[in-house]
């Protein structure tokens, strides 16, 4: 008996300690990370914009759309609608969930893609972070293009050897703007 | 002399991943490349160096029944205090790390050396050993992850932001860089090792060791054994 309360009574200790440290640790570090992560955000929404002079990360336009909410971050400048941000993802990725940031122009053209977060076979699936294949989805038509990869007779060149990957992120990218065309109005209009 | 003693076994005479084979799971998952090794070894070296002082400290204070919890929670604090920092101050090093930080909990070189060695030595002995099997960890994964970056992908980048190096020349095998080329590079490095060992021993005359610490009495398969 005598024993057994030592024992939990050490253990009791140590993760009081160990639970304090971390308490500690966490208070001083809390602010900095969520400081880093909307940084992170921001150059991401920046990345993928046409130039600007308002904040599009504090201008949104929330959306309702095929039961789930979708975030516009509208980019104007002198007032004028100059374009729009919208984070994506799909679940058809190799390793799971693949999102990223879509940009599109007023000329309803894409501008970039920027990859949030993937976890695809380094190698293989992981090479959609490589500029040459996000630069495959700069500059096209949003109306007019066909979004799917060439091997389901789309216009955007798969990575060979890594079609799933690119598949998802040509889902992704046709979901968001499949939500900005039925909602065009709604979110050029948004800090008007 | 002792202190220098327990830090430069951990490079070759008690090298973690080639002599003791310890922390495979973390060793085939990074070492895809040398920049994600390199990563990887200089988070568990940190991580081993804090935890080896503060579990020598509290030693005595410990009752050897519940060791193991306690000896994982004093890691899984430190791997949790290094992610935290890493995240708010480092944010480019932990972008490249984050994936592997909460790995190092479950890395079995952190507990084993916890258990073998500074539960039962001084805290300045378990400082050298942690800062040798930290090193010694780091370059195997090196080695593994240079060999596999250049015959898998063809390339070799130190860290993000150096130049990259390309080498050409060759098709890189992209299974060199999944899981079955971790088994196949490790394997190989794991006979190349152990065959330089054994001509080194039958040129001195001597009889091949075991690795210290290893149980090998009970076991007959290899030569080891008898």
């Amino acid at each position: 008996m005598k024993e057994m309360l030592r024992l939990v009574l050490t253990v009791t200790i140590i993760c009081t300690f160990a639970g304090a440290l971390l308490a500690g640790v966490d208070a001083l570090t809390k602010d900095r990370i969520a400081e880093v992560k909307q940084l992170k955000q921001l150059n991401a929404i920046q990345d993928v914009l046409p130039s600007c002079d308002n904040h599009p990360d504090v201008n949104i336009c929330k959306i309702n759309h095929g039961g789930r909410s979708w975030c516009f971050y509208v980019a104007r400048k002198s007032g004028n609608f100059v374009g729009a941000a919208v984070e994506t993802t799909s679940s058809a990725g190799y390793g799971g969930d693949i999102s990223l940031m879509l940009g599109v122009t007023a000329e309803n053209k894409t501008q970039a893609i920027a990859i949030l977060g993937q976890k695809e076979t380094p190698g293989l699936g992981a090479n959609i972070e490589t500029d040459n294949f996000k630069a495959k989805f700069a500059d096209k038509a949003l109306e007019t293009t066909h979004w799917a990869v060439t091997k389901d007779g789309g216009d955007i060149d798969q990575i060979t050897a890594a079609t799933i990957s690119s598949r998802a992120v040509t889902k992704a990218v046709k979901k968001a703007i499949d939500v900005y065309l039925a909602n065009l109005q709604t979110i050029q209009e948004t800090g008007k | 002399m002792q202190f220098w003693k327990e830090l430069i076994k951990g490079l070759w005479e008690e090298n973690p991943i080639f002599r003791l084979v310890l922390g495979m799971c973390p060793t085939l998952a990074v070492t895809t490349s040398l920049e994600n090794s390199l990563g990887m070894g200089i988070a568990a070296t940190f991580v081993l160096v804090c935890s080896n002082a503060v579990i020598s400290a509290i030693r005595n204070f410990i009752p050897s029944k519940v060791r193991i919890p306690c000896f994982i929670v004093v890691i899984a604090t430190f791997v949790t205090i290094v992610d935290l920092v890493m995240a708010g101050f480092a944010p480019a090093l932990h972008a490249n790390l984050g994936l592997f930080i909460p790995l190092i909990v479950v890395n079995c070189i952190i507990l084993g050396r916890a258990e073998a060695f500074a539960s039962k030595h001084s805290i300045l002995l378990s400082i050298a050993d942690g800062i040798g099997m930290g090193l010694g960890f780091t370059l195997s994964l090196c080695i593994l992850g240079t060999c596999r970056e250049i015959l898998g992908a063809g390339t070799l980048t130190i860290w993000q932001g150096l130049p990259q190096i390309t080498i050409g020349g060759f098709q890189p095998m992209v299974l060199m860089i999944l899981a079955p080329g971790g088994f196949i590079a490790l394997g190989c490095l794991l006979a190349l090792m152990n065959h330089v060992q054994a001509e080194t021993a039958k040129r001195k005359g001597k009889i091949i060791p075991s690795p210290i610490h290893l149980d090998c009495h009970h076991c007959t398969i290899c030569k080891w054994g008898e």
